[in-house]
């Protein structure tokens, strides 16, 4: 076969078929809700004339996309920033911020906004502490900036996990060769970390806009009126229109992972992946800063919302012992859910990461037309509310009455929604993962002639390992905390931690929520540290 | 993986298969259960667990009817049964205000229920096509800071709160499903006209738009907001969860002001529903004296049937309830309400 670099560095080489069979394959199976989508739109009409609608979607949209690149800009850098400290400089207690930094993303956002506005806005925990001090006045978080923040804060993981991960596996020689030559800790960043970890950023970067498009939890407490709220309070009683603006949502969608993948196209090549040790950059005077900026997110994304559940939970749990209202549930209410949560979650993230595979490699490899659109169905999908993509499982399923009968409302459905809503995580960072595997190691051991898989085996897998565990750790994370689908798709009698907390949280009682919410915390960083945390460390 | 969820589900269930009910459903029904019927009633739940869980224990413990429940938001599942359609799942729904029930109706979904069960509620409680009926009731109310709200501040009536004296001081939950229902029979009682003149005037006293009743419920008990238009039920669960830190009362209008509207909380049979006996029985069992007493007692909701007096710490029942409002004759009514609340620019505010 024959093999030519181009001036980009990227291979230019025919894709086998049998891996454009399956890449495609997966890409058909992503497009279940866009062909919903299509299809409903198709077969019905508005009552509204074309300007109404033109004028109930414009400005939703347009607050929908000031919101996405602010989030977006706020995000890449906070995460790359954040990535880079946690792996290449002597940041006091890495091993800490690794498990921590995580787990903002596993808020709901209908719960972590909602505590988030009560530790903060006004008459809220922060305004009793300040209270004390003779501060009388605190900002209320609304609108576009509350959205903002509370976005930017939830997250930025999109972006840190991928980019950690990039930069786990970058070779210290290139820093090192950098410094020799003396240049200065900030140049190095800028001329060897930066090019390196673009494509992980732009990929991190595209989940934090696609996810930020899709929201619902977060603009509905901050009352910014975006596509997603819109599609959200006309799904009763203008069903059409609410169809025709979440056919818009999924074009802008579209549209986005067109411009990132011709923006990454033209990032430098990475093809840089080694495992070996990694150059530690030593801080110096910035040590007090990094350490302040890195504890200082951590503050706002993880314990401002979790002041307001600990004091909901603590003061249930008080009146619990102290004979006032008994809490709601019991022992058996958390274990059973937090087990289902757990479970559900793992196997939902190995799956989506051996299903999204192909159709990285098709695209981090080689250059196919199957594989981009493969890649755009997989990746804009994560921009639907999980509503639509609840009601496409349940419309695909009943076009059968074979499957009516044997597939509506079992594990495999289930599994099978969460897959297609959270597919892109994983698929953003394998592509990168795959892409940064060197192809003369790859020429090399076939030209030793190594069998395929055996190649996958002891070649490939080894090196996208940290990815393929981010990617994966970002499934897990969103996956526990999931609703929509969680409630809707879900077997009959299969609470998960997020459906109970959707009980609590609904008719205000809040203690249960608290301690709901808590435990899912926990569990996210009990199984971030298990699986994600301490499987990057050993690849060191 | 599967098999493992099937285990995990059988131990979860085992224990409820003692022959007598503990906990909550045990004040419902605390007699030995009877033998399994090997019928099934499947429910779509808008009530959560906490507060319909028990009733629903009980109602499988007494009758030996097994009862199966998709939860989730009123309205996702009243869409998610539209899409079924007749191949849902679903015999019962139950739905926290009619705005749903409404929606299922107009896609001819609904079956209808037994004479004898209309009969346990009163007429303006119930659908006059016997499709649906209420299981209990939430009032409309003001709910307002007692520290920046002084008694003398409370308006008579909703239609008081255009006054400048009220400006910037109101939160509207407008797109929530209990806001949209009681202004579509805001609109059917004063005239469209008057409706929509209303929220105009509203909007431009800078009412300020919250997401939901819980959300403006809890912005109150803070100082956040003065005070908001709300169901009663959210700020005696606030009250219990957050104690004396929670600084905010109820405002009941009173009279027969549409602001103290009643919103029922509606059950309905679907018309596909396999066992129409159970389904009726189950929707029977929600307005028995057990049930009814349970929802007052300690979900503070007003019962509706069961010859159930009201939890005496509710404001007391008006003459207007919101089953007195015929749906049919509405017509478009809720989809005209959602246009009318997006035209008035509270969302954009």
């Amino acid at each position: 076969m024959e093999s030519s670099t181009t001036d980009s560095g990227r291979p230019r080489r025919r894709a086998p078929w049998h891996l454009k069979i399956t890449a495609g394959a997966v890409g058909l199976l992503f497009a279940f809700p866009a062909s919903y989508l299509l299809w409903r739109n198709a077969t019905g009409s508005t009552g509204e004339s074309r300007a109404e609608v033109l004028e109930r979607t414009l400005g939703p949209l347009w607050r929908t996309i000031r919101l996405a690149v602010l989030v977006g800009i706020t995000t890449a850098v906070l995460g790359t920033l954040l990535a880079w400290l946690t792996t290449r400089t002597e940041l006091p207690a890495r091993r800490l911020w690794r498990v921590l930094l995580p787990l903002p993303l596993v808020y709901p956002t209908f719960v972590g906004a909602a505590a988030f506005i009560r530790t903060l806005n006004p008459g809220g925990l922060l305004a009793d502490l300040v209270a004390k001090i003779g501060i009388h006045e605190t900002p209320q978080l609304r609108g576009l900036l509350g959205a903002w923040l509370v976005l930017t804060l939830f997250t930025y993981p999109y972006v840190y996990l991928p980019v950690a991960a990039r930069l786990r596996n970058l070779p210290a020689s290139l820093e090192e060769n950098s410094r020799l030559l003396g240049s200065s800790g900030w140049s190095t960043f800028q001329r060897i970390v930066l090019p390196q970890a673009a494509s992980a950023i732009s990929a991190g970067t595209l989940l934090v806009v696609l996810y930020t498009i899709s929201d619902f939890g977060a603009v509905q407490l901050m009352r910014y009126d975006t596509l997603t709220r819109a599609v959200w309070t006309t799904r009763l009683n203008n069903q059409p229109l609410s169809f025709a603006l979440a056919a818009v949502l999924l074009v802008l969608a579209i549209l986005i992972v067109g411009i990132e993948r011709f923006a990454s196209h033209r990032m430098t090549a990475p093809a840089r992946a080694e495992s070996s040790r990694t150059l530690l950059v030593p801080l110096g005077k910035w040590r007090p800063f990094a350490l302040a900026a890195t504890t200082g997110v951590v503050v706002l994304g993880l314990a401002v919302p979790a002041a307001s559940l600990a004091d909901w939970a603590i003061e249930g749990i008080r009146r619990d012992f102290g004979g006032g209202r008994e809490l709601f549930i019991d022992r058996h209410d958390v274990l059973g859910p937090a087990w289902n949560t757990a479970w559900v979650s793992i196997v939902t993230a190995a799956i989506a990461v051996a299903a999204v595979l192909p159709v990285a490699f098709l695209v981090g490899r080689y250059r196919s037309r199957v594989g981009s659109l493969s890649n755009a169905l997989v990746t804009s999908t994560f921009a639907m509310p999980g509503l639509l993509i609840a009601l496409a499982m349940f419309f695909w399923t009943l076009r059968s009455s074979w499957a009516a009968e044997h597939l509506r409302g079992t594990m495999l459905v289930l599994v099978f929604a969460y897959t297609v809503r959270f597919g892109a995580q994983a698929l953003g960072a394998a592509t990168v993962a795959v892409s940064a595997v060197p192809l003369r190691l790859h020429d090399a051991s076939r030209t030793l002639g190594a069998k395929r898989f055996r190649r996958l085996a002891t070649v490939d897998l080894p090196l996208m390992a940290p990815g393929l565990l981010a990617g994966g750790g970002l499934v897990l994370l969103s996956t526990m905390k999931e609703l929509p689908i969680s409630l809707l798709v879900a077997p009959f009698d299969f609470p998960t931690l997020s459906t109970k907390i959707f009980h609590s949280f609904e008719d205000a009682f809040v203690a249960e929520a608290g301690i709901l919410a808590l435990v899912l915390v926990t569990l996210s960083a009990i199984l971030t540290w298990l699986l994600i945390v301490r499987r990057a460390d050993h690849l060191d | 993986m599967a098999l493992f969820g099937i285990l995990l589900l059988t131990t979860a269930c085992s224990s409820s298969s003692d022959s007598r009910l503990d906990g909550r459903a045990a004040e419902i029904y605390g007699d030995e259960c009877a033998s399994d019927t090997k019928k099934t009633v499947t429910i779509y739940s808008g009530r959560t667990e906490y507060l319909i869980g028990p009733i629903l224990e009980a109602f499988a413990c007494e009758t030996g009817i097994d009862v199966r429940v998709r939860w989730g938001n009123s309205t996702d599942l009243a869409v998610l049964i539209a899409e079924e359609g007749t191949a849902t799942e679903a015999d019962v729904f139950l739905s926290r205000s009619p705005g749903p029930v409404g929606f299922l109706e107009g896609k001819n979904l609904l079956g209808s229920i037994n004479e004898e069960v209309l009969a346990q509620v009163s007429e303006e409680n119930q659908a006059s096509s016997g499709a649906w009926i209420g299981f209990s009731g939430r009032k409309r109310v003001l709910v307002h800071n007692i520290d920046l709200v002084p008694e003398k501040d409370l308006p008579k009536s909703v239609f008081d709160l255009t006054d400048s004296r009220y400006r910037g001081r109101v939160a509207l939950p407008a797109t929530n499903g209990s806001f949209e229902d009681w202004f579509t029979v805001f609109r059917d009682t004063h005239g469209n006209a008057t409706a929509t003149q209303w929220l105009k005037d509203m909007v431009e006293n800078d009412a300020e738009y919250y997401p939901n009743n819980r959300a403006i419920v809890e912005a109150t008990g803070r100082g956040e907001i003065e005070m908001g238009l709300v169901n009663h039920y959210y700020n005696y669960q606030e009250k219990i969860a957050e104690g004396m830190a929670h600084r905010a009362e109820n405002h009941d209008f009173g009279s027969d002001d549409i602001g103290s509207l009643l919103i029922i909380t509606a059950a309905t049979i679907l018309d596909t529903a396999e066992d129409k006996e159970a389904s009726n029985r189950l929707i029977s069992y929600l307005l028995s004296e057990g049930a009814q007493t349970y929802f007052t007692e300690r979900t503070f909701e007003y019962p509706l049937g069961g010859g159930v007096s009201p939890n005496p710490v509710l404001p007391p029942l008006t003459a207007l309830e919101i089953g007195s409002v015929n749906f049919d004759s509405l017509g478009g009514g809720f989809e005209d309400t959602e246009r009318i609340i997006q035209g008035s620019g509270i969302l954009n505010d």
